[in-house]
């Protein structure tokens, strides 16, 4: 009796499986118009080619969806972010895996083309939106307030552009350590054995890719030199300031890491995350060691929601969306320009902390130049 | 679990040629292997074959092509990728072997318990366990005895030196799921070890560590290195645990795959990662090549 | 029989240690997470996380996605693994070695290198496969409400699991006599699978399924690279920044493997 019914739901299985094959061969349709807003959509480059914003607008609801990729929701404000512009459009986001890295958005672009699960847009590194670019991932579109941003913050074809950024800041749990570290020469001091942790490790993760840069403009090093940076975690290692775990805001409100090196925009958030839990969090950034990075936006090629990807890219360029970002505690890419025209966010503006000068850039050479520094040598020093 | 056999006289069937018998059985025998050979081939080959070309490729960022070449595999058996895969062998070794040790006592003492549900509670458990792995287990971990851990200012294990983020501390957290793992697969083989084996070895008056030393271990001893082979296995391939957890304080093969598949730093540097995975898998062959004929011997005399 | 009671006593006292130590080792990690998910110096006691999760958005569709995918990889291991495992006990050794080293082998390859590979083929679809009838199949694989894709490669990642309990299961059975009286009393292949061998392997099959089944729950890596939202990647998204949250998430999950687990077995049990 057991043996007859398991037989039976083994071949309706594999029946089942069979057709489900079956039903499941064919191939590609012929290239088509494949969106609603139709042809124009995917190669359009500005709001100008769909007739103005109302145009672009209207095309973009009519898609109804966008697809977002790697953005997480605490991230410079991206929650309300999201909000708002389902909310102004009525398109719904849908945003997949959150805690993504630039890997993986460029590999979900490559490994989904066509279909339409794939992304509409990113927001990724620099060095992965300039290696995009030339690996023509990307539509070129360049937004209404182009202008406004630095012309070192965007690809002069539209392909990719800066959209948000941050310096490189300390930030420390005041109600378990006593005096705060200001700068990179505090951390060495002895009182802060085994409570100095970055986001992970440098060949991986960004902000602690920057901690490491600034820590060497902070010990005698350049653009061009990142050493002094991977000898300073060194030493900092061999005092026992540092903790090797990788600090997420689990971590903090344990007490591992009470001090952690990140982004500015991410440690002043956090401070208000934490503020009913125990933890007062104080962020600085270090005077010796400024270090600033900007993160890049740009829409896929085949993106199965053309309208709406451009319509996303006009929003987050647009005031309110460069404002919503500012409210995160992220510099916006045309901060300078906003600010002189006065359309800023004055009380947001004022919550930043404090950095003197513009910030400067390493050249991909030499951001490629201290990866390799990095690749070599981190494990190296850390070991040791 | 012992089976009666039934004894029955020999049928028909075993009055035709050995020889004719030997090679219809050969081959219905790989008919019979045939779905999971394909199945593997299909959803495991292809994607290994499409790792093993990538491996080979070298691309050149400047002129945008790409040709096959050994530059990769060079690479990655040098400098920190050399220490680090040496440092994942380490690891992997002493888990396996401790945690095939520590795995098997406590799947006897579970087998040996009378209780169903403590025997159910626990293999259910272990299988679960097996599985528990990366942020959530080495925050379990960091939460105990990391420097703000519950252990450690109970008892100021800080003051004595002691630090999880360490290579053996790593161990320690690697064991958690290896040792359930190791418990899941011996209990079916300890279960095989007859009673009536143990009984007769006690009648003609050996001790229950003669008994274990002269049948139990020899035995299972097939079963036991074949876990010690699934451990390795498993805490050579971990990443997640030791991400979160230590960094590259210990240096690891696997954390530089991840850092530059799916990182936010490395750029152009997958082919590198791929060839990395195929020295893992070269150390799994050699692994294997040890192993085999070592089970053979060990099994040899239980045909 | 006086000989053999004193012989059973003195091993109790050893079982015991060696399970206290286990329970100790394995339970006070556990117990450290719960604390903190439940106790905050400035806020005290609450139980309130675990209310949040049970309410949040996607629970029940992601588990039950997940659920679905665990027992259709189940399936599919055991189908394939058990004639060929049954073939080789009866009397090819040589496609045991074989065997052996095909299983073990996705052991050893890091899932986010399976899914570079995988990631790799799906890539094809549309560059080189768009004009045969096999884009289509790639596409369907890859449907997001039951990923067919995520099965088989769950099932590549059960393998060396499954083949080590069972494995270890025919071993410790004579496999070849009972076949051979199965067969001289007249039966088929399938009443010789099915009515004998396994009920003889109910602890290695279930061993094999139950390391299924939670590898399926707890995988995070290949699900949510490709793109897919199984109930381990539903966990990672709603919990974000919250710390107490995620931790708590984890924890719940591995509560609901467990509990899930015993279930299945106390129905397996019942059988007898």
């Amino acid at each position: 009796m057991f043996a007859s019914r398991t037989r039976v739901a083994a071949f309706t299985t594999t029946a089942a499986l069979a057709c489900a094959l079956l039903a499941a061969c064919g191939s590609a349709p012929q290239s088509s118009t494949s969106s609603a807003g139709g042809a124009d959509a995917k190669t359009a480059t500005s709001v100008a080619d769909f007739g103005g914003l109302d145009k672009l607008v209207e095309a973009a609801k009519k898609e109804g969806t966008l697809h977002t990729i790697a953005l997480p929701p605490d991230w410079a404000n991206y929650a309300e972010i999201i909000k708002t512009f389902q909310d102004k459009y009525g398109i719904k986001i849908e945003n997949e895996n959150p805690d993504g890295s630039s890997s993986d958005e460029i590999n979900a672009v490559k490994t989904r083309k066509g279909q339409d699960r794939a992304p509409d847009v990113l927001d990724l590194g620099q060095s992965f939106a300039a290696s995009g670019a030339q690996e023509s991932l990307y539509a070129p579109y360049k937004v209404a307030t182009w202008d406004s941003i630095p012309a070192e913050q965007k690809d002069p074809d539209g392909k990719w552009v800066n959209d948000y950024g941050g310096y490189v800041s300390i930030g420390c749990d005041a109600a378990k350590v006593k005096v705060c570290p200001q700068t990179f020469a505090d951390l060495l001091k002895p009182e802060y054995k085994g409570q100095v942790a970055l986001n992970g490790n440098p060949t991986k993760s960004g902000s602690a890719y920057a901690g490491v840069y600034a820590a060497a403009l902070a010990n005698g090093g350049s653009f061009d030199d990142i050493t002094p940076g991977i000898e300073f975690f060194g030493k900092l290692k061999a005092s026992g300031n540092f903790n090797p775990v990788e600090s997420t805001p689990a971590t903090v409100e344990k007490g591992e890491t009470p001090i952690s090196i990140d982004w500015d925009y991410l440690n002043v958030g956090y401070a208000d995350e934490f503020k009913g839990k125990g933890v007062d969090w104080k962020v600085a950034v270090p005077a010796d060691g400024i270090f600033a990075q900007y993160y890049s936006q740009a829409i896929n090629k085949d993106a199965p929601h053309p309208a709406a990807a451009r319509l996303w890219q006009e929003f987050l360029f647009s005031t309110d969306g460069q404002n919503l970002w500012l409210k995160g505690y992220a510099r916006p890419a045309a901060l300078t320009a906003m600010t002189a025209a006065g359309t800023v966010d004055a009380a947001a503006a004022a919550k930043l902390p404090k950095v003197e000068g513009t910030p400067k850039f390493p050249s991909e050479a030499q951001a490629a130049k201290a990866k390799e520094a990095l690749a070599n040598g981190w494990a190296a020093a850390m070991a040791g | 679990m012992a089976i009666a056999t039934p004894t029955i006289a020999p049928g028909p069937d075993k009055t035709a040629g050995p020889a004719r018998k030997k090679t219809g059985q050969a081959s219905r025998s790989w008919l019979a292997a045939l779905p999971l050979l394909l199945f593997l081939a299909l959803a495991f080959g292809i994607p290994a074959i499409a790792v093993l070309i990538g491996a080979f490729t070298v691309e050149d960022p400047v002129n945008n092509t790409s040709r096959l070449g050994l530059e990769n595999m060079t690479d990655s058996l040098q400098g920190a990728y050399r220490t680090a895969l040496w440092a994942s062998v380490k690891l992997s070794a002493f888990v396996a072997v401790v945690g095939g040790v520590l795995g098997t006592f406590l799947a006897q003492a579970v087998v040996a318990s009378k209780g169903t549900f403590l025997r159910e509670a626990v293999l259910t458990a272990s299988g679960v366990l097996a599985n528990f792995g990366g942020v959530p287990l080495a925050f379990a971990w960091i939460a105990t005895l990391g420097n703000a851990g519950l252990l450690t200012t109970m008892f100021g294990l800080g003051d004595t030196g002691f630090s999880l983020y360490t290579f053996w501390g790593l161990a320690i957290v690697y064991l958690y799921f290896s040792i359930p793992l190791m418990v899941v697969v011996m209990t079916p083989a300890l279960d095989g070890l007859r009673p009536q084996w143990r009984e007769a070895a006690l009648n003609n008056g050996a001790s229950g560590w003669q008994y274990w030393r002269h049948v139990g271990v020899p035995v299972l001893t097939p079963a036991l290195i074949g876990g010690m082979v699934l451990l390795f296995g498993g805490s050579f391939a971990a990443y997640a645990t030791a991400a979160a957890m230590v960094g590259a304080t210990v240096p690891l093969v696997t954390l530089q795959i991840a850092d530059a598949l799916s990182g936010n730093v490395l750029v152009g540097h997958e082919n590198l990662a791929l060839a990395l995975s195929l020295d893992m898998v070269i150390v799994a062959g050699i692994v294997m090549a040890i192993y085999l004929p070592l089970r053979n011997r060990s099994s040899r005399w239980l045909q | 029989m006086a000989a053999m009671t004193t012989e059973i006593r003195r091993p109790g006292l050893g079982r015991a240690g060696v399970l206290a130590i286990a329970a100790v080792y394995f339970l006070v990690p556990l117990a450290a997470s719960f604390w903190f998910t439940i106790h905050n110096d400035a806020t005290g006691f609450s139980f309130s996380t675990y209310g949040d999760i049970l309410t949040a958005d996607g629970f029940t569709q992601s588990l039950f996605m997940s659920l679905g995918l665990g027992v259709t990889t189940i399936v599919v291991v055991l189908a394939l693994m058990l004639p060929a495992m049954l073939a080789v006990r009866l009397g090819a050794p040589r496609l045991g070695q074989v065997l052996e080293v095909v299983c073990t082998l996705p052991l050893v390859v890091p899932p986010i290198t399976f899914v570079a590979g995988i990631s790799t083929v799906l890539r094809w679809a549309p560059d080189q496969l768009a004009s045969t009838p096999f884009w289509a199949t790639l596409i369907a694989i890859q449907k997001p409400s039951f990923p067919i894709v995520l099965v088989l490669a769950y099932v590549v990642l059960a393998t060396p699991f499954a083949y080590r309990s069972l494995d270890a299961g025919l071993r410790a059975i004579d496999v070849k006599t009972l076949v051979e009286a199965s067969r001289n009393l007249g039966a088929g292949w399938v009443t010789v699978m099915f009515r004998t061998i396994l009920p003889n392997l109910r602890t290695s099959i279930a061993s094999a399924a139950f390391l299924t089944m939670a590898l399926v729950l707890g995988e995070y890596t290949v699900a949510v690279l490709l793109g897919f939202r199984p109930f381990a990647v539903w966990i990672v998204t709603i919990s974000g920044a919250n710390a107490q949250l995620s931790v708590a998430v984890s924890l719940l999950s591995l509560i609901l493997t467990w509990a899930l687990l015993l279930v299945v077995s106390g129905v397996g049990r019942k059988r007898t």
